[in-house]
């Protein structure tokens, strides 16, 4: 599944990396702090806890990756504890921003990475922020056109730099 | 990067968006638009509503001015404003339009254009909490497309074979 090189591939190429570090600095800023005991909150018997989402996150970035690499798999992985998880997110980021920033092929067009496993993830990012609230911790809202969110910066630690509201 | 490449981008991250919001709302329940997990979260028409503000304050950074979208009485017409505010706000990037304020595309990206994302999935949560739950689908393959961004959005092309959270009936 790898493609030839089109105009404009590495621009747009450059703007997913810019739309990995939101998903870096987003699913940073749900993930962190969480409420004890939130891994497992579980709103209905039918739906998944934060825990479940998280490693499909996980997942999905991993999925992301083997994608852009030429050679899709999917992988369900099984829910870690909540600290080990979220290090997993970060080190799924950092794998695929990496070969984002390499010079490798894309096995996919960029538009097709986003809309699958990237868009996917922003949207359970914002499951796990709304499950956030309902277990009674929510983050606080931010003015986030306003971060310092920069390509590249994919780890846990993100700008405390932040315009924050309640 | 050339703002061309950039912003063509950007209309396909519209045109997602508009295909998840329509996965999320197609064939909900009737009272879907009012259901009210608890104080203190977003129904969702609140929540499309919240995604028109959003968007329109990122089409504020092509016109200038406010934006503050009033409470429309029906939950159709919330969705139908927000499909139209999609569209108008693809046109801007699609004319060229210049951004104002120092806004940038990235910028649009990360704040706005994401914000109405992660309430996308917000909206296919409330639907599962809703007791009517929205089937999974490889999106990947999904055909979305930049010049579709209205309610009437194609159906899945590769919907799960297996799917282990399907309400029990």
């Amino acid at each position: 599944m790898t493609s030839a090189p089109v105009p404009g591939t590495n621009d747009k190429r450059e703007l997913l990396r810019h739309t990995v570090a939101t998903l870096a600095y987003r699913g940073g800023k749900a993930i962190s702090n969480a409420p004890a005991g939130f891994k497992d909150f579980r709103v209905t018997d039918d739906a998944r806890t934060p825990g479940q989402i998280l490693a499909h996150i996980g997942d999905l970035l991993d999925w992301a990756l083997s994608i852009a690499a030429g050679k899709q798999t999917w992988h369900n992985s099984t829910p870690l504890p909540w600290e080990e998880e979220s290090a997993r997110f970060f080190a799924a980021l950092a794998a695929f921003d990496s070969y984002l920033a390499s010079d490798q092929p894309l096995g996919s067009p960029v538009e097709k990475l986003f809309q699958g496993p990237i868009a996917d993830a922003l949207t359970h990012v914002g499951q796990i922020t709304i499950l956030r609230r309902i277990a009674g911790g929510p983050i606080r809202g931010e003015n986030y056109y306003r971060a310092e969110i920069e390509s590249g910066r994919v780890g846990a630690d993100q700008s405390s730099r932040r315009t924050e509201f309640d | 990067m050339t703002t061309e490449d950039k912003r063509a981008l950007l209309g396909h991250f519209l045109a997602a968006l508009a295909y998840r919001t329509q996965k999320a709302l197609r064939d909900a329940p009737a009272d879907f638009g009012s259901f009210r997990m608890e104080d203190g979260v977003r129904t969702p028409a609140e929540l499309v509503r919240h995604m028109t503000s959003v968007l329109g304050y990122a089409r504020t950074h092509f016109i200038g001015g406010h934006y503050w979208p009033e409470t429309l009485s029906t939950f159709d017409e919330e969705i139908v404003r927000f499909h139209e505010m999609l569209g108008t706000l693809a046109q801007h990037l699609r004319n060229g339009d210049v951004l104002l304020d120092g806004m940038t595309e990235e910028r649009l990206l990360q704040g706005p254009f994401s914000d109405a994302m992660t309430h996308a999935g917000q909206l296919a949560l409330l639907r599962r909490l809703a007791g009517a739950p929205v089937p999974p689908e490889n999106f990947i393959v999904a055909e979305i497309r930049p010049d579709r961004l209205g309610r009437d959005q194609a159906d899945p092309v590769s919907p799960d074979k297996v799917w282990p959270e399907a309400p029990k009936n």
